[in-house]
């Protein structure tokens, strides 16, 4: 799926390719908890996300989140080729937000043998409020 | 309210063999449509041995194995009052279907944080490394959770 992406195609400043998913629905919780086995009904049961503060009812998980973000990545680049990725989990996701993944790239250098490539990734809903904040680390085939 | 005493604490491991069926059924629940989590013929064509673990696949030993719920309960953390405030991955070589990977929990940070607010927080850093069968390094996992209080 991913096409060969090569470390002299790659330059600070290049944008990730968008993904946009959504709108989010509370099936893909549940589907999400038995995969994951993360089942807090926090994001399963509205009257007990409600009862903990969630005026509207469950939230997503924030792993789901993450993986939509993984999926963003590793739809650019290879899977075998990601080093590193973490992320900041700024903001809660409801069903009927739809997700945009994007990024950029910060930085690229070659460290101990390996085309390092840095990107700064974040996904937003539909309102632009910031759901999670991340970075990852790749290291790229050369065409030398 | 998070005991900042257990600081360094190291649990009991996590063993588990990693199934095609849950990397595949990880990537349908994200709705990633990526053939190489889906279809070893894909992998296979794209450079992997089979379909590989994707990026947050090491939830699903963390949750499944009961460990996190284990880990939150003997650190006196309110599940109730608890999220995720960040996570992090390092990957050094792929994790495929058949593969038994091991590893132990550790807290290697807590701490009281007061928030902009004025609301106070105790936030919990817990790290994972994995090594699969051969005694390899396969990844390292670190959680950040926040216990509101």
């Amino acid at each position: 799926m991913a096409q060969e992406i090569y470390y002299e195609d790659v330059n600070v400043g290049d944008a990730m390719p968008e993904l946009v998913k959504g709108p989010l629905q509370k099936l893909q919780h549940v589907m999400y908890a038995g995969a994951s086995g993360d089942f807090n009904p926090l994001h399963t049961d509205d009257d007990f996300a409600k009862a903990v503060g969630m005026k509207d009812g469950v939230i997503a998980h924030g792993m789901l989140i993450m993986g939509i973000v993984g999926q963003a990545i590793t739809g650019w680049i290879h899977r075998k080729d990601l080093k590193k990725f973490g992320v900041r989990f700024a903001g809660m996701t409801k069903p009927g937000n739809t997700i945009t993944v994007t990024g950029s790239v910060t930085d690229k250098r070659v460290e101990d043998g390996n085309n390092i490539i840095v990107c700064d990734v974040a996904a937003k809903d539909e309102n632009g409020d910031v759901k999670i904040t991340g970075k990852f680390e790749a290291a790229l085939p050369s065409k030398a | 309210m998070a005991d900042l005493s257990k600081v360094g604490t190291e649990y009991s491991p996590i063993t588990w063999e990693v199934e095609r069926g849950k990397i595949r059924e990880l990537a349908k629940a994200i709705g990633d449509p990526n053939p190489i989590y889906l279809d070893k013929d894909a992998a296979v064509a794209e450079g992997y041995e089979d379909t590989p673990a994707s990026l947050t696949f090491l939830t699903v030993p963390m949750m499944w194995s009961d460990k996190m719920p284990a880990v939150i309960n003997d650190l006196k953390i309110n599940f109730m009052m608890v999220l995720h405030g960040e996570e992090e991955y390092e990957y050094y070589q792929s994790i495929y279907p058949g593969d038994v990977i091991t590893g132990t929990p550790k807290v290697t940070k807590m701490e009281e944080k007061t928030s902009k607010s004025g609301s106070k927080m105790d936030m919990v850093t817990m790290e994972v490394l994995y090594t699969n069968q051969r005694g390899e390094k396969v990844a390292k996992a670190r959680s950040l959770l926040v216990e509101r209080k």
